[in-house]
């Protein structure tokens, strides 16, 4: 007997959003069917993968890091380094020195920084934050300011500043923001209701659900995304079909996998492929779970999604 | 799945008799999907409907029994295709593969990937033993028999087959070899040496088709080989085999299936990690790889326990001290709760800050902080019992005790039931950790 | 589970307002009510023409086009005893966002709608009655399953067939009312959906009584597995439990604005 296909296609579909201006803009979401279940029917964009640097740089202790940054000195240099990145769609550059509890560089710098790395490439631009509410609220909002029109994505707003982000990146100065939760559902869409009430359109945002290391209680993140899919499209919930954006290496990149040395675990192999095969191995979970943007970190990391995900679609 | 009462009216008579009790056909199938009444109540039912239903009753994936002794494997018998639905019962299997000319230097660095996390052993539990000709293949296959790990004969010649069984059959190994064109023989090999066949096709139509036939030989003991020439026709195959089985009623599909995304990636091993990835998560139950390092197994094996616990059961580490950065008896101490999550992030910031700490770990029933003191798991008086029942105070001579952010509120307590201690509280959030040791 | 549907009643010849409007086929205060059921939750709008045995089909092409056009394509329940006139309204149907409905077909004289809407690829309200209220259950089984079997017969999916167990008024049949939460518990148990006219039990009642008892109602029958109700929208506090219940039925994720969406 010949098999019987049931494809599941959906009335409903999630939002497309776009990142970015010109030729090299980049549209993700729009699929009405499961994640990168394209026997069902086409997917309709490609999952898009940045490459991320930081306000300070890369980390050049990795040797494919730092020879794949050769040359590039300055930050507009090593942004147009990351831009050329065979794989990656965009650039995301991550303030993590804007840190109070770290280097806590001021805002006026990272603006600097942020319009230097703009001006340097014709990529989208997705900008992370310092992770601390009270800074991320002052910072994306000038960096919003700087950057206006150039259609950036700020990532992220969160319960506490979403007002003040979302009236200063999208309503006045053109540029898009991702809402975060920390792995909730119910805070996930709590927090497009409340940007939906604002009067924010659903193509001025994304989500960050957020995410965890392999290993590292994906257990959660795992059925999350998998509850906002089924909710988004079997339920035809509009607030949960936003696209999602992951960034992944900056929790891989921190696990005990990812930094201890070869030399206290001898057993384990060089510690640049241990933090490629957790980026990888991460990324790959979250994009079958239905990210629609992913941020990584190691050019080889960048290398095996780009092909997995151009092999999907 | 229970079969619904609408599957069950059409195979009634639809006499409306009430002989079996009820008012009307319909009345009774309903009863019959509850669970309330049984078939056979009604005296018109063909004996074919009656075969239709029990059928219909049965699990919609098979579980099968692979491998024997300490190579024992459980795999399949999933009823979900969501974790979060109930939960996965079947963790998928890793396989590596091996050929006769690099068997003997591929399974010491197999060997070497053995380990312990949350209480359960991280190592390659299966060889795909790949087929190149008659002769070496029988060697390959002594050699790879008796290491612990199941075997895989991936082999589609049947004499090399037969040999090969005639070797290793006392081992349960998975026989994957059957296709559209040599079904019936395997079929034939697979019964007279009762081990489970694997079946692959060129597509997934043909895979039907052959699943189906070899059904009909009256074998069900099978796997589904869904490996294509693509990785999109392959993760295409995997998923819709097994939402056919769930989701569809499709039982020709409900079987375990086998994965090598050693075909799909050889030699890019990153590649095949997020390959294999993708398969922990869409329904690979046998994920055959070109090779285990530890840099593909600590995310793979990590990914693979967190997407097959159980959601309704906390994963919990064991209590205990955990010395970090190389901690003796003269380094502080730490302590939070036994879930798996909170000692994992606690412990790698805690690792990241490079400061030695002992962190005890009491057992708190696997809840987060919070939880756990609001349930009276993780109190001063339960702190205290441990240190005091597992000789704390002798092993370590150092008297700080670093508590929770969340569990301040244990402070005054705490301190006045160990008095010699000195109580500090961390900050709030573990990634402030960091910072936070690193000024003690 | 998909959310509860709501069938929004208001556009009803019974009412003076839509009656006019009606026989001057004047547009404006059948828009207004259409979008104040739409803005009050409605899913679908139920759309009464009465028998209009006179200009039927002219006249509910007239208001499917007018609603439809004028709401962004809302889905509707076409609701009349006259055949034609639904044939001609699903006619100048836009399915862009749901099937139609009609409305209704029954085990008696109006089991031929089912035909209709199996012909149409419409839904089908299936009233489990042949003539007058059903005595018990089981009487009431062997008229779903007669219309079952036809709809099932004219290639229909069992899902598009929306049995209606006939909610029956609380002041003189209060002690049915469990026999109809029964059945449609029944209706549930086949993976059947359900619908049926709410306001049906609190007929009679004070005004301010009757919601209330909607309320209680509602929120009883979807616990047993109720879909859907022709109702009035606009009433709050049926509404809101109605969204309260798919909360705690699952089929709604909940935030804390959950009433607002």
């Amino acid at each position: 007997m010949a098999f019987t296909r049931k494809p599941q296609t959906y009335s409903s579909s999630i939002n497309e959003v776009t990142i970015g201006t010109g030729d090299k803009a980049v549209t993700i979401g729009g699929s009405n069917v499961m994640p990168l279940y394209s026997f069902d029917a086409p997917l309709k964009n490609k999952v898009a993968i940045g490459a991320e640097i930081t306000d300070s740089g890369v980390d050049r202790t990795l040797p494919g890091i730092a020879s794949y940054y050769e040359g590039a000195e300055t930050i507009a240099e090593i942004a147009k380094r990351a831009a050329e990145m065979p794989g990656a769609d965009f650039v995301a550059l991550a303030l993590n020195g804007a840190d109070p509890n770290g280097d806590n560089r001021p805002v006026e710098e990272c603006v600097e920084i942020a319009k230097q790395v703009s001006d340097a490439i014709d990529v989208p631009l997705v900008i992370t934050g310092s992770r601390n509410v009270e800074k991320d609220t002052a910072l994306f909002s000038s960096i919003a300011e700087a950057l206006q029109g150039k259609n950036v994505l700020l990532v992220s707003a969160k319960e506490e500043n979403y007002k003040t982000v979302a009236a200063s990146a999208i309503m006045a100065y053109g540029n898009k923001i991702s809402a975060e939760s920390a792995v909730d559902i119910n805070l996930a869409k709590q927090l497009n209701v409340l940007l939906s009430q604002m009067g924010i359109n659903p193509e001025s945002y994304v989500m960050n659900v957020g995410t965890a290391a392999a290993g590292y209680g994906y257990d959660y993140v795992a059925s999350t995304l998998d509850r906002v899919k089924d909710a988004a499209l079997a339920q035809n919930d509009a607030m949960l079909q936003m696209p999602i954006i992951t960034p992944v290496s900056q929790e891989t990149w921190t696990v005990k996998e990812s930094i201890v040395s070869e030399e206290d675990f001898p057993d384990w192999g060089s510690r640049e492929s241990r933090g490629v095969d957790m980026e990888v191995c991460t990324a790959a979970a979250v994009i079958a779970g239905g990210a629609d943007a992913v941020i990584l970190r190691h050019p080889q990391s960048i290398e095996a999604i780009s092909n997995m995900v151009a092999d999907l679609m | 799945m229970a079969l619904k009462g609408l599957d069950i009216f059409k195979l009634t008579p639809k006499k409306n008799c009430k002989e079996c009790g009820n008012p009307t056909c319909m009345a009774f199938a309903m009863k019959v999907a509850q669970g309330a009444v049984s078939i056979e109540a009604c005296p018109y039912m063909s004996a074919d409907a009656i075969a239709t239903l029990s059928e219909a009753t049965a699990p919609p994936m098979k579980t099968l029994k692979v491998g024997t002794g300490a190579a024992e494997h459980s795999i399949g018998g999933e009823t979900v295709l969501h974790r979060h639905e109930k939960t996965f019962v079947s963790e998928n299997l890793f396989a590596v593969s091996v050929c006769a000319g690099c068997i003997d230097s591929k399974l010491p660095e197999i060997e070497k990937v053995d380990y312990e996390r949350i209480g359960e052993r991280m190592y390659v539990e299966a060889l795909n033993l790949e087929f190149t000709d008659k002769d070496s293949y029988v060697q390959l296959v002594e050699k790879a028999s008796g290491k612990g790990r199941l075997l895989i004969l991936d082999v589609k010649d049947a004499e090399a087959a037969e040999a090969a069984l005639e070797k290793c059959a006392a081992d349960k190994p998975i026989l994957n070899g059957a296709t559209p064109d040599n079904y019936a023989q395997f079929t034939e090999i697979a019964k007279k040496y009762g081990v489970v066949l694997g079946i692959g096709a060129p597509d997934i139509d043909a895979l039907h088709d052959t699943v189906a036939a070899v059904e009909g030989l009256g074998y069900k003991d099978l796997v589904l080989d869904v490996t294509a020439a693509t990785l999109k026709d392959t993760f295409a195959n995997a998923v819709q085999v097994r939402r056919a089985a769930l989701k569809d009623g499709d039982r020709t599909f409900g079987y375990p299936s086998i994965v090598n995304v050693k075909k799909l990636a050889e030699g890019d091993p990153h590649r095949q990690t997020a390959l294999a990835s993708l398969f922990v998560l869409k329904y690979g139950s046998i994920i055959v790889m070109e090779d285990m390092t530890y840099s593909q197994a600590l995310p793979l094996y990590g990914l693979r326990q967190n997407i097959f616990t159980d959601p309704q059961k906390p994963m919990k580490v064991a209590p205990g001290i955990y010395p970090l950065n190389g901690a003796d008896e003269n380094s502080v101490c730490a302590t939070t709760v036994d879930f798996a999550l909170t000692y994992f992030v606690v412990s790698g910031e805690l690792e990241r800050s490079g400061v030695p700490v002992n962190l005890l770990i009491s057992d708190a029933g696997g809840y987060s902080v919070l939880t756990a003191w609001a349930a009276g798991k993780f109190s001063a008086g339960s702190i205290t019992k441990f240190i005091k029942e597992n000789e704390i105070e002798d092993k370590i001579k150092n008297r700080t005790l670093i508590i929770p952010g969340k569990a301040a509120v244990l402070k005054g307590e705490l301190q006045e039931r160990l008095p010699e201690w000195n109580i500090l509280v961390a900050p709030n959030e573990a990634t402030n950790l960091v910072k936070f040791m690193k000024e003690l | 589970m998909a959310k509860f549907v709501v069938i929004g009643e208001r556009i009803h010849c019974i009412s003076p307002t839509i009656k006019k409007a009606m026989e001057e086929m004047n547009p404006e205060p059948i828009i207004k009510r259409a979008k104040e059921q739409i803005e009050a939750g409605a899913t679908y709008i139920d759309v009464n023409i009465g028998p209009a045995e006179k200009n039927g089909p002219e006249l509910m092409k007239w208001a499917v086009k007018t609603i439809q056009e004028a709401c962004d394509n809302v889905p509707l329940a076409l609701d009349t005893s006259n055949r034609a006139a639904i044939e001609a309204g699903i006619s100048v149907y836009d399915r862009t966002n749901g099937k139609p409905i009609v409305n209704s077909a029954d085990a008696g004289d109006r089991i031929e709608n089912i035909d209709l809407a199996a012909a149409n690829d419409a839904i089908v309200i299936a009233l489990c009655s042949k003539a007058g209220v059903p005595s018990d259950n089981d009487e009431r089984m062997v008229y779903c399953q007669e219309l079952l079997e036809r709809g099932m017969n004219e290639g229909m999916d069992p899902s598009d067939m929306w049995f209606d167990p006939l909610f029956l008024v609380i002041k003189g049949m209060q002690d049915k009312q469990m026999a109809v939460l029964d059945f449609i518990g029944q209706l549930s148990d086949m993976g059947l959906n359900s619908t049926g006219g709410l306001s049906n039990v609190s007929n009679g009642t004070p005004k301010h009584i009757r919601p209330i008892l909607d309320a209680a109602t509602v929120a009883m029958a979807m616990c047993r597995g109720l879909t859907s109700a022709i109702m009035n929208p606009c009433d709050a506090r049926v509404m809101e439990t109605i969204k309260a219940s798919d909360i705690i039925k699952n089929n709604f994720l909940y935030a804390d604005s959950f009433l607002e969406i």
